[in-house]
């Protein structure tokens, strides 16, 4: 375990200042002096421990290079990625969204057989309950419009009829509804009817339509009072 | 001379590049280990604290100011490390006992009938040298082994050149008349 390494073994020292030959004569024998090296297993620990330390060392600077420009923008690049997958995720759901409104497109159709079964159920009550419904539907729906005519014209029940003309009438300037409602004027024989066609004519008819209005109570197809209250309303609103 | 200094090595250390620690330890290991066994008086403590020392150059690398050389300020933080060992095992009121012991087993082993009288003289040296207080003895050690220059000695006490040239002094005369006492007579010119 003595020995002295080679590379010290020409040291000289610190200047020794002394005078005295004793003093000078023991800093020259020291140099002969043997030396202990350490073991082996010295050197092993100190590199085991160094790559340790190196190790945590690394560790430590990837956590601080995060907030350096690097690591900054390593971490706006993640939250762009971030987006993007959002995104994509987004997107993906809108197959989802569509087959929303597939269903509700569905459930759309659904209602609207509804309501034209409806308009055409044998229960009165139902009927009614189906010119309500389809007063929203109408005005997109030409098929439930047709359906909501026919009930204006020839529904035998006048609660219906009268319930289905209201619903229309905003309409009749459109020529299949008018030409129908003012064809029905002339064969509609219920006086609650025919007040209620007058009065759809008198609210949304064109001159036309109120012109032959007012010839229909002049010729006496209609309900006298229903004349009457045709001749009178247009008085006050001449055409 | 060397290709690249102890400075530049410590600057890529304090840089990141804890390999080069591994260049410092190769260069140094073995005189700061025979320092510390200077203090110490044992092998198993002194190889502790060489571990300790370096691991404290990979803690502090980013600290050394170039105010020195490299190799003072590495000298001083073993000093700090093994004085810190001496104080937390209180040991500096007997590091002198443990010092005979070990001088004493040099001598045992070294100063048989047959060794030349030069050897039996050198023997009685390191027994002087074990016998002096530990802060007489690890100005000797590193005058005379470690340092060239009061300067860097100086650095490793954490002193004064003037300071280290009166501790080196105190120190010889110390050892001189420890000497002079174990072996009866004045060394020979």
């Amino acid at each position: 375990m003595s020995d002295k390494p080679p590379s010290e073994k020409h040291k000289s020292g610190v200047p020794f200042e002394s005078d005295d030959a004793g003093e000078q004569q023991l800093w020259r024998d020291l140099e002969d002096l043997p030396q202990e090296v350490p073991s082996q297993r010295l050197r092993r620990r100190f590199y085991d421990e160094l790559e340790h330390a190196d190790r945590r060392l690394h560790r430590r600077r990837r956590w601080l290079s995060l907030f350096s420009a690097p690591g900054l923008a390593a971490a706006m690049g993640c939250v762009l990625l971030g987006v993007m997958i959002g995104v994509v995720l987004r997107n993906s759901s809108v197959p989802q969204h569509s087959e929303l409104a597939q269903l509700q497109q569905q459930v759309a159709l659904l209602n609207r057989s509804l309501v034209l079964d409806r308009l055409d159920s044998d229960s009165a009550s139902k009927r009614l309950l189906g010119v309500i419904e389809a007063s929203d539907l109408a005005g997109r729906d030409p098929e439930v419009m047709r359906a909501l005519l026919e009930r204006a014209v020839d529904d035998r029940v006048h609660s219906v009829r009268t319930a289905a003309i209201d619903a229309i009438g905003p309409r009749l300037g459109t020529p299949a509804v008018g030409n129908e409602l003012m064809a029905s004027l002339e064969k509609a024989e219920s006086p609650l009817v025919q007040l209620a066609l007058a009065d759809m004519v008198l609210r949304y008819g064109s001159p036309n339509q109120l012109e032959q209005l007012l010839q229909l109570s002049q010729t006496g197809k209609l309900h006298p009072d229903v004349a009457q209250h045709v001749k009178s309303s247009v008085s006050r609103n001449p055409v | 001379m060397q290709a690249v200094s102890d400075e530049q090595l410590i600057q890529w250390v304090a840089d990141g590049d804890a390999s080069c620690l591994g260049t410092l330890f190769e260069r140094h290991h073995r005189s700061i280990y025979q320092y510390c066994l200077q203090l110490t008086r044992s092998s198993a403590a002194s190889e502790d604290l060489v571990q300790d020392v370096f691991l404290k150059l990979l803690q502090k690398a980013s600290s050394f100011r170039g105010d020195g050389s490299c190799k003072a300020w590495i000298f001083h933080i073993a000093r700090n490390v093994a004085f810190d060992y001496l104080r937390r095992a209180d040991r500096r009121t007997t590091i002198d006992d443990e010092g005979d012991e070990n001088a004493n087993r040099l001598v045992d082993h070294r100063s048989t009938e047959q060794v030349a009288a030069a050897e039996q003289n050198l023997n009685l040296v390191a027994r002087a040298l074990a016998e002096i207080p530990a802060a007489a003895r690890e100005v000797i050690w590193l005058g005379r082994f470690v340092f060239e220059d009061y300067e860097d000695l100086a650095g490793a006490l954490g002193c004064t050149a003037s300071a280290a040239r009166v501790r080196m002094h105190r120190a010889m005369q110390q050892l001189h008349s420890t000497f002079m006492r174990m072996n009866g007579v004045p060394i020979d010119v």
